[in-house]
C-alpha cells in the first residue's frame, strides 16, 4: 500500500510539474476573481506583451487569500492588490496608518518587502474602500451627500434598509466603525444581509428595491453605482481604511526585470476613481470583455506603442 | 348518484395512455401561461422586463407550436393511436418542439435587439426552461417505455445534439445574453473545459487505483469493513467547499517544509488540493461498489470454480472480477458524475475548470456567465453518465441480461 501511495503521488506530482517547468520562463500574471481584478490584470498583460515580455495568463485565479498565497509561494509573479489589504496580511488592522493613503502604502510596502520579499509599486489615486450608497431619488429628497447626513437621516427615523454582506456588517473595520464614528445604529430590520454577498448583489438589490432595500454597501470604484442610480455617501471623517490598487510582485521578478515599475506606474497614476468606475462599468454593466476594455483604455491614452 | 358516474381508474386509463406525457404536457402549458419566456434588460446588471411566450413568438411560430402541442396531446391519449404509436409520435414531435423553442428564443432576441441600445440584453426566462426540460423528459420517458436498445437512444441523442449544434453554428443564438458572455470568454472556455476534464481524470485514476484494492480488502477481511467504511463515510460528509479550503493550509505547510514535495506539485493552492479532495470524495462509492460486486458473486459459483480445480488467482480473475464488474462500473459511473460536479468548487482554490465562470458570474451578478460554467458541467455529467451506462451494459455477462 505504502509503495503504491508513493508512486501515485509521484505520478500526480510529475503530471502537475510538467505544466510548471514549461511555464517557468514567462511572467505569470494573476488577478482576483472580481471585475476590477479582470480589468487591471488585463492591463498588466497588455502592457507586458506590448513591451515584449512573454506572459502566462493566470487571471481571475481566485479570491484574495488564494491569490496572495500563490504570490507568497511563488506560484505567480505579480497581481493587482489593494494597499488596505496590507492591514490583514500584516495583522495590524488597528493601526491608524491604514486610514491614510500615503502612510498605508508606505507601511505595506516596507513591511511586505522586508518580511516576504514582495514589492508594492506606487498605487493608483483611487480608493476602492467600503462605502454606503443610497438611492439617488432618496438622497435628493433628503439632501444626503455625506455619512454625517446619512447618520442624521437615520437618527431622525429615515426609513433606511441597507443591503450588505455579512462581512461588512460584522467586520469591526466596516459598518461598526461607521456607526461608531457617525453616531447611528442600524437594527437587524434595517439590514438585508446577503451572506457572501458582493457589491454586485447588494447594488442590484438596492436598485431594484429587493425586500424593501434602498441603500447598499458598495466599493468606491464600483462600476455599477452610477448606472444603478445610487449615490455614495462621502466618508468625510476618513473612517474606512484606504484601499488603493497597485501591483504586488515578487522581489526576484523585479530584480530580473527592473523596468517593470516604469511600465506600470504611469498607467496606475492615471487611474482615478471616476476612471475606474467608468471602466468597471463597461465590463460589469455594458458587458464588454475585460481584455478589450483594458486594451482600449491603454491605447486611447497612449500607453501602448 | 351511482358509483359508476365517477370515472374509475380503469376508465381514466382507457382515456389516457401515457400519464407521464400528459403530466409533462400540462406542466409545459402552465409554464407557458404563467411564466415569462424571455427577459429583456437595458443592461447586464439589472433584471429584465418579463416577456411572455405570446409576445415573443411570431404568428407562424405560435401556430406551429400549437400544432405540435396538439400532436403531443394526441400521443398521450389512448385513442385513436395505440400506445406504441403514441410513443413513436412523441419521439418525432417532442424534439421538434424543443428545436422550435430554441429557435424562437434566438429569433426573438435578434428581433428585440434591433432597436435597443447596444448594451441591452435578452435572456431566457422560466417558461423557456420549462419547455426545454419537459420536452427532454418526454423523450427520455418515451425511450424508457419503448425499451429501445441503448444504441438507438444514443444515435437519437446524437442526432438531436447535432441539430442543436447546427442551430448554434448558424448564429441563431448569437443575440442572446448567454452567447454574448460566451464571446467574452471564448479564449478561456476551451482551456477551462480541458482543465476541468484533466482534474477529473487526475482524481479518478488514483481513486480507482486505491479504491479497487480497498474494496477487495473489505470483502476479504470483514473485520476491517466497519472502520474502513466509517472513515470513507466521514470524508463524504465534509462539505466540499470546507474540504477544499481545509486542505490549503496543511498542503502549504507540507510544501514549505519539504522542497522536494513542492517541486512535485504538492502545494496549498491549485490542482493538488483539488485533486486530493476529489480523491477523498471518490473513494467511498468505488470501495463500496467494489465490495458489493464481490459480495454479490454467488457462493455456489465460487464452489464450482474451486471444484474445477482453479487456483485462488484464477478464481479472482476469471470468476469473481468478471461477475463483479457491472457493479464496480456502476460505482465508477457514480464517482465520475460526482467528480465532474464537485470540480466546479475547485475554481475557488485556484485550480481552474468550468467553476471559474460560475464564480466570475456570481461575483458580477451575471447569471448568464454562471450558466456558461454550469450548463457545460451538466452536459459533461450527462454524457459521462450515458457512456458509462453503455459500459455497464456491455460488462454484464451474457446469461445475466
Amino acid at each position: 500500500m505504502a509503495r503504491m501511495g508513493k508512486s501515485l503521488g509521484l505520478a500526480v506530482g510529475v503530471a502537475l510539474t510538467l505544466g510548471q517547468v514549461m511555464a517557468a520562463d514567462p511572467l505569470r500574471v494573476a488577478s482576483k476573481v472580481d471585475t476590477e481584478g479582470a480589468l487591471l490584470g488585463n492591463m498588466l498583460i497588455a502592457l507586458l506583451e506590448d513591451a515584449g515580455y512573454p506572459v502566462e495568463n493566470k487571471l481571475q485565479l481566485g479570491p484574495t487569500n488564494i491569490v496572495r498565497t500563490a504570490l507568497l509561494e511563488g506560484e505567480i509573479d505579480l497581481y493587482p492588490e489593494y494597499t488596505g489589504n496590507g492591514a490583514f496580511f500584516s495583522n495590524t488592522t488597528d493601526d491608524k496608518a491604514w486610514k491614510d493613503a500615503e502612510a498605508g502604502y508606505r507601511k505595506v510596502r516596507d513591511w511586505d518587502r522586508e518580511k516576504n520579499g514582495i514589492v508594492w509599486l506606487e498605487p493608483a489615486p483611487a480608493n476602492n474602500t467600503w462605502a454606503i450608497a443610497v438611492k439617488q431619488s432618496l438622497a435628493e429628497k433628503n439632501d444626503l451627500s455625506s455619512m454625517a447626513d446619512f447618520s442624521q437621516w437615520v437618527n431622525d427615523g429615515g426609513g433606511v434598509k441597507l443591503a450588505a454582506s455579512a462581512e461588512f456588517v460584522e467586520s469591526q473595520a466596516a459598518l461598526p466603525s461607521f456607526q461608531e464614528a457617525y453616531g447611528f445604529t442600524l437594527s437587524q430590520d434595517q439590514l438585508l444581509v446577503l451572506s457572501g454577498g458582493n457589491t454586485a448583489a447588494t447594488i442590484r438589490a438596492a436598485a431594484e428595491g429587493t425586500s424593501g432595500t434602498n441603500a447598499a454597501m458598495v466599493y468606491g470604484t464600483d462600476g455599477a453605482i452610477k448606472p444603478a442610480g445610487l449615490k455614495v455617501m462621502e466618508d468625510t471623517q476618513g473612517v474606512q481604511m484606504v484601499y488603493e490598487p497597485t501591483v504586488a510582485m515578487r522581489e526576484q521578478v523585479l530584480e530580473a526585470n527592473p523596468q517593470l515599475p516604469e511600465l506600470f506606474e504611469p498607467v496606475f497614476a492615471s487611474l482615478d476613481r471616476e476612471t475606474l468606475q467608468e471602466l468597471n462599468s463597461k465590463i460589469q454593466v455594458d458587458g464588454l470583455p475585460a481584455k478589450q476594455v483594458a486594451r482600449d483604455y491603454l491605447e486611447a491614452n497612449g500607453f501602448l506603442d | 348518484m351511482t358509483v359508476n358516474a365517477i370515472p374509475t381508474g380503469d376508465q381514466a386509463r382507457r382515456l389516457v395512455a401515457n400519464r407521464v406525457l400528459l403530466t409533462l404536457w400540462v406542466a409545459a402549458l402552465l409554464g407557458c401561461v404563467w411564466l415569462p419566456f424571455a427577459a429583456m434588460a437595458p443592461n447586464r446588471l439589472v433584471s429584465g422586463e418579463a416577456i411572455n411566450l405570446a409576445a415573443a413568438l411570431t404568428t407562424w411560430q405560435a401556430a406551429t407550436l400549437a400544432l405540435l402541442a396538439l400532436l403531443l396531446a394526441l400521443a398521450a391519449l389512448a385513442r385513436p393511436l395505440s400506445a406504441e404509436q403514441g410513443l413513436r409520435l412523441t419521439l418525432a414531435v417532442a424534439p421538434l418542439t424543443l428545436l422550435l423553442t430554441l429557435y424562437a428564443l434566438g429569433d426573438y432576441a435578434a428581433r428585440a435587439l434591433v432597436e435597443a441600445s447596444p448594451v441591452a440584453r435578452v435572456s431566457q426566462g422560466a417558461a423557456f426552461w420549462v419547455l426545454v426540460f419537459c420536452t427532454l423528459l418526454m423523450i427520455v420517458d418515451a425511450f424508457q417505455r419503448l425499451r429501445a436498445p441503448l444504441w438507438v437512444g444514443g444515435a437519437y441523442g446524437l442526432a438531436l445534439a447535432a441539430a442543436i449544434a447546427g442551430l448554434f453554428a448558424s448564429g441563431q443564438f448569437n443575440a442572446l445574453s448567454i452567447l454574448r458572455e460566451y464571446f467574452n470568454i471564448q479564449d478561456a472556455f476551451i482551456a477551462q473545459l480541458l482543465t476541468h476534464l484533466r482534474l477529473v481524470a487526475l482524481a479518478l485514476t488514483p481513486a480507482l487505483a486505491i479504491g479497487l484494492p480497498l474494496g477487495l480488502l473489505a470483502h476479504r477481511r470483514p473485520a476491517l469493513r466497519g472502520s474502513l467504511f466509517g472513515t470513507l463515510n466521514f470524508f463524504q460528509t465534509i462539505p466540499s467547499i470546507a474540504l477544499f479550503a481545509l486542505l490549503v493550509a496543511p498542503l502549504s505547510a507540507l510544501g514549505d517544509s519539504f522542497p522536494l514535495l513542492r517541486a512535485l506539485g504538492i502545494k496549498g493552492i491549485g490542482a493538488a488540493p483539488a485533486i486530493i479532495a476529489l480523491i477523498m470524495y471518490s473513494l467511498l462509492p468505488v470501495v463500496r461498489n467494489t465490495h458489493a460486486g464481490f459480495a454479490g458473486v454467488a457462493a455456489a459459483t465460487l464452489e464450482a470454480a474451486r471444484g474445477m480445480g482453479m487456483t485462488r488467482r484464477q478464481v479472482l480473475w476469471r470468476v469473481e472480477i468478471p461477475l463483479a464488474l457491472p457493479v464496480i462500473l456502476s460505482g465508477l459511473r457514480i464517482v465520475t458524475v460526482q467528480a465532474i460536479g464537485l470540480t466546479v468548487v475547485a475554481a475557488l482554490i485556484g485550480a481552474g475548470g468550468l467553476g471559474a465562470f460560475v464564480f466570475q458570474g456570481l461575483g458580477q451578478y451575471a447569471i448568464d456567465l454562471v450558466l456558461l460554467g454550469a450548463v457545460p458541467t451538466i452536459a459533461l455529467a450527462v454524457i459521462a453518465d450515458f457512456l458509462l451506462q453503455i459500459l455497464v451494459a456491455i460488462s454484464r455477462p451474457a446469461g445475466g441480461r
